[in-house]
């Protein structure tokens, strides 16, 4: 019987092993991991770069997906994926996501108030402004003006006088009739 | 369409409505394509693609562009880091799915078996292989992969990589015999 043992195949081999520095892999910066993506690190940067990727599958599993997306022609995003972003930076939307307002003070007072001129957005609110000047304008007009409510509340003020001289009116009648029948 | 690569990045940092739509259009198919592939293991529903993507374009804008601005072009094309910053972001956004929506009774046991096993490793000495050697030979047999798709990620030739496997293999074999002779 033979006492050699069985040379392992390499993958055993290597699964049989532990790379030394068990101890959590530093932190790699996206600017990084970028570069590195790009083969564009210098040599000992790069060494640091691939022993974290090394002792980290995610980081591993990242590089793998990440190469392969980039080398391929891209597949046209849905189209309100696109408009959904594009909300986030404009308009009101602007303070929400922190968006950067004017550099002394009263501009950006001003640019909190007044829509950004170089957006959609901004013209709808102008259209808007408009159309609610124009209802307010004709609704005044067909209710008469000042003029006609003027006339209106004159009369109004003088409605209780008149009502109390009707009110005197009959108790005279009533006082001439019961002095009559006496 | 404008491309990445056009777009004024001080403009853009800066807030400016017209860049930021310019830059959204460019970046687009490279965020679509990456939170659809992070997510594409997990089962998430396409609007979860949408909602992921749109995350990575929040994130960018965040706090007056601060993500954005972190950005160095002397290191790396801004696709790469793009894809980089939307993979994370991406991930994230699967994790925080993943612990708001699956009850632990749909989650398969084989995703919670612990194995119990316990085996010794010996520990590669530290310099014995260097950190490329390590990375390709975790590459093909931890992950499995073809040697062209490592030699892509690592932006060497198919043969560079199967000789650096060889070198790397000499190494080990040699250490590990004078041990045990």
């Amino acid at each position: 019987m033979s006492t050699q043992r069985t040379p392992k195949s390499d993958k055993e081999l290597w699964q049989s092993l532990a790379l030394g520095q068990e101890a959590a892999p530093a932190a790699i910066s996206d600017n990084a991991f970028a570069a590195w993506l790009e083969g564009r690190l210098p040599e000992a940067e790069a060494a640091r770069v691939e022993a974290a990727v090394t002792r980290d599958a995610a980081l591993r599993t990242a590089a793998i997906e990440l190469a392969d997306i980039l080398g391929k022609p891209l597949p046209p995003p849905p189209a309100r994926m696109a408009a959904r972003a594009q909300a986030l930076v404009g308009g009101g939307a602007a303070g929400r996501s922190g968006a950067p307002r004017g550099s002394w003070w009263p501009t950006s007072l001003l640019s909190g108030l007044l829509p950004s001129f170089d957006s959609g957005f901004a013209l709808q609110r102008g259209v808007m402004a408009g159309v609610a000047v124009i209802v307010a304008a004709v609704g005044f007009t067909m209710g008469g003006g000042l003029g006609k409510s003027f006339v209106e509340r004159r009369y109004a003020s003088a409605e209780p006088s008149a009502l109390s001289r009707s009110i005197s009116d009959t108790s005279q009648q009533l006082n001439d009739l019961f002095a009559d029948s006496i | 369409m404008t491309d990445l690569n056009q777009i004024d990045l001080r403009s853009l940092a800066a807030g400016h409505k017209r860049t930021w739509d310019a830059f959204v259009l460019a970046a687009s198919p490279l965020i679509n394509a990456v939170a659809r592939r992070a997510l594409s293991t997990h089962r998430l529903s396409e609007d979860d693609v949408m909602d992921a993507a749109q995350d990575v374009f929040v994130r960018l804008c965040a706090n007056d562009f601060r993500l954005l601005k972190t950005y160095d072009p002397a290191r790396a094309g801004l696709s790469t880091w793009l894809a980089v910053v939307a993979r994370s972001a991406a991930v994230d956004f699967v994790r925080r799915r993943r612990q708001a929506t699956a009850p632990i009774d749909e989650v398969p046991e084989t995703a919670l078996a612990v194995e119990d096993r316990h085996v010794e490793k010996l520990r590669i000495p530290d310099g014995l292989l260097t950190e490329r050697q390590a990375l390709i030979l975790k590459f093909l047999y931890d992950e499995e992969r073809d040697v062209s798709e490592i030699a892509q990620m690592l932006k060497i030739d198919a043969q560079t990589v199967r000789s650096t496997h060889h070198k790397a293999l000499i190494r080990l074999r040699e250490h590990f015999r004078e041990e045990s002779s």
